[in-house]
């Protein structure tokens, strides 16, 4: 049976700005089951922002670190260049000397069209 | 938008012995700037004052609502229903922000946000002195808007820094609304002060009125004046940054200039600016009334209180019949 | 005439035209008005928090839907919105009665016993005539109109959404929540007619295809909606007990929300507030 208390669950709350933006954290609120939670979501938290898409998740239901593995799981030491393109950086000047630009993000990034036949 | 906090009786400590190097790290980490979240240790003290403030500033807002919220649907024009609508609307959107803040830190204790409604209502969670105050003409909405916003403004944007992280990433969204707030009442205080004597007469009158409460609304400048304030554990975990006199003086600094600008006075002769000593010297408010108001004693407390508990409990069947969907679904 | 009348003035040439569309955009503004005038008086008041700020979004949004409409009104030379909205007595308010009925027991001041099975059962039967009313309008032959109606539309899909829920949840909740939208629906059945209906230049509004649909096929078309949604369909026909709001017929709750809508307004009118 149930009884007044368990009309507050709390749910978190997710959204997207637009389509190349990532789901992002808003914040969390209380409702009674999903459904409510969805229809109330938007005019809490992007009542002045465009919004795509939004989730909403029940908060027993997602596994967050614990206070522990925060402090103890999240630390890396700063040796990894070598994943990285610091790592590469001296690539420009080879190809500098060769007579080639480098290769790098900008570069890369910038192939999304290709000169059609 | 809520700052003094009343000590009551707890005389919580820090933590206990065999918890001292878990204090220390706790130190550490605030004093790196780190964020503390609701899962990681924290002193004693620290979270009891936190559900205390953050539990107080979201009720506060909740009570915040209310007064404001008699003049929604008697405002003036269509823009202005809209105008004010949508920033009691904020009101009540920062009180959820922060009861949800307080929930998660005293999930701990088993209480959630129904404890908060029965303690709010039966006088055990307390709400800020101005929101026991009568609005009696639009001015007030106004006034509220204006110089109590602008006061909360200063007190909020005090803690955006705080050490607890999920209170202070709810101010910096309170905060980024506040900007409109400030807006929004400078907009009806604009108008009315451009306005015809009628309309400057009761700007006049409504800043009067609340002057007290706008002094009072820092609390004390020190726990001797009323015999409690939490200002210094505040300061010492992180929470905020300046002491009571210290946002009081921001406030009249900012704000003086504005309302001498308008033209308006206040009732306070005495009132000046001391370059040597680079302060405002002000005539001190009734701080006997203060603690009235604050104990539910204030000209509306019972009032707002009793619209609380209506809309709480005459409601309940709607919780009720919605908890069977929580419990099914 | 033409089907399509694209500015204030061509409308202003014929006065049967200019007549229909007077009416029918009082019907519109004062319609939203009133419903965003008694949600005005629920800020702070709803049985949750979240549901509170959800809510109150509907409200301005209704609120600003008004608006546009009495400044359609004010293009063809009939006053400006805020008179409109707040200096014109009850006689010449066009909406439907059930809308301004009290939200309950009390006032937002004092005492508000206020029902959120009424808001739940009057919002979504509302909602849900609006959009027949804006999808018949949407291709009317006053531009200005149309237009309007197609960017009210935009926002219309998350009210009615938002409403629905609430009547489907309630509905099948607890013995008393189902009881209680039970006795509202009942009570409606009563009321709402008016709203359904346009009024003494209906006639006028179809034959210069101000609208797309006459009455019976709103009436068809609402009950054919919410009987989808209703658990008791009331077997009684609809109808309007307390007059017909679209000839000025209206109650004394109307006087009490225009007494409050209009009290600061009224304390000054030539102030600019």
């Amino acid at each position: 049976m149930a009884n007044e208390s368990d009309f507050y669950q709390v749910y978190e709350v997710f959204s997207r700005r637009g389509n190349k933006a990532p789901m992002q954290h808003q914040f969390s609120l209380l409702a009674p089951n999903k459904e409510m939670a969805m229809m109330m979501a938007q005019e809490n938290f992007m009542r002045r922002e465009e919004v795509i898409d939004i989730w909403v998740v029940k908060q027993n239901d997602i596994r967050k670190m614990t206070s522990e593995e925060r402090q103890g799981l999240t630390k890396r030491l700063d040796n990894k260049q070598y994943r990285t393109t610091k790592g590469y950086g001296y690539l420009r000047q080879k190809w500098k000397e060769k007579e080639q630009g480098m290769l790098d993000e900008k570069e890369i990034m910038s192939w999304k069209e290709v000169k059609k036949k | 938008m809520y700052n003094y906090v009343e000590d009551g009786d707890s005389k919580t400590t820090a933590y206990v012995e065999s918890d001292k190097e878990k204090y220390e790290a706790f130190m550490a980490r605030i004093e790196a700037g780190e964020k503390i979240e609701a899962d990681d240790w924290m002193p004693d003290d620290y979270r009891i004052a936190l559900i205390k403030l953050i539990s107080m500033h979201g009720i506060s807002e909740i009570m915040g609502a209310l007064p404001e919220k008699e003049w929604v649907p008697k405002a003036p024009t269509l823009r202005r229903k809209l105008g004010i609508m949508a920033k009691v609307q904020d009101e009540m959107g920062h009180g959820q922000l922060l009861l949800r803040v307080a929930e998660d830190l005293m999930k701990p204790l088993g209480k959630n946000r129904e404890s908060l409604m029965k303690d709010l209502l039966n006088g055990d969670l307390k709400f800020h002195n101005v929101f026991h105050m009568p609005t009696k003409t639009w001015a007030d909405a106004g006034m509220v808007g204006w110089l109590v916003d602008g006061a909360a403004i200063i007190s909020q944007t005090n803690m955006l820094d705080a050490s607890y992280g999920p209170y202070q990433r709810a101010l910096q969204r309170i905060c980024q609304e506040e900007v409109f707030h400030a807006q929004h009442g400078e907009s009806i205080i604009m108008a009315l002060a451009e306005g015809n004597e009628y309309q400057r007469s009761i700007l006049q009158e409504s800043l009067n009125r609340w002057w007290p409460s706008l002094l009072m609304f820092f609390g004390p400048a020190s726990a001797e004046t009323t015999g409690s304030s939490k200002q210094d554990i505040m300061i010492k975990y992180k929470i905020r940054k300046s002491n009571n006199e210290e946002l009081r003086q921001a406030f009249l600094s900012k704000y003086m200039p504005r309302v001498f600008a308008l033209g308006l006075t206040v009732p306070d002769e005495t009132i000046r600016y001391d370059e040597k000593e680079e302060k405002w010297i002000y005539k001190q408010p009734d701080w006997e009334e203060f603690k009235q108001i604050i104990r539910n004693k204030g000209p509306r407390s019972k009032e707002r209180l009793r619209l609380r508990e209506i809309a709480y409990e005459n409601n309940s069947w709607v919780r009720e019949a919605l908890a069977t969907k929580a419990v099914t679904v | 005439m033409s089907q399509h009348i694209e500015t204030a003035e061509q409308a202003k040439q014929d006065s049967t035209y200019l007549e229909a569309l007077k009416e029918l955009l009082f019907q519109l503004g004062d319609d939203d008005l009133i419903i965003s005038f008694r949600g005005s008086e629920w800020l702070g008041l709803a049985p949750h928090i979240e549901e509170d700020v959800a809510y109150s979004s509907i409200t301005q949004n209704t609120m600003g839907h008004a608006a546009m409409y009495y400044n359609l009104l004010d293009e063809l030379g009939v006053g400006k919105a805020d008179v409109l909205a707040h200096d014109r007595i009850p006689k010449q308010r066009r909406n439907g009665t059930y809308l301004e009925k009290r939200n309950g027991e009390g006032t937002y001041l004092e005492e508000p016993y206020y029902d959120w099975a009424l808001a739940v059962v009057r919002n979504y039967l509302y909602e849900v005539f609006k959009k027949i009313k804006l999808e018949a309008i949407a291709n009317s032959s006053y531009q200005p109109l149309a237009f309007v109606a197609r960017k009210v539309l935009m926002e219309h899909p998350y009210h009615l959404a938002h409403w629905k829920l609430w009547m489907e949840q309630l509905q099948s909740a607890t013995d008393e929540s189902k009881k209680r939208i039970n006795e509202r629906v009942q009570e409606a059945w009563k009321e709402f007619e008016d709203v359904l209906e346009l009024g003494p230049l209906a006639n006028d509004m179809r034959s210069k295809q101000l609208i797309a649909i006459g009455e019976e096929e709103m009436k068809e078309r609402w009950l054919e909606e919410v009987k989808s949604v209703l658990v008791d369909v009331p077997d009684s026909p609809l109808e309007k007990k307390y007059g017909n709001g679209r000839n000025g017929e209206h109650t004394t709750d109307l006087n009490q929300a225009l007494d409050i809508l209009s009290e600061v307004y009224a304390s000054d009118k030539a102030a600019i507030w």
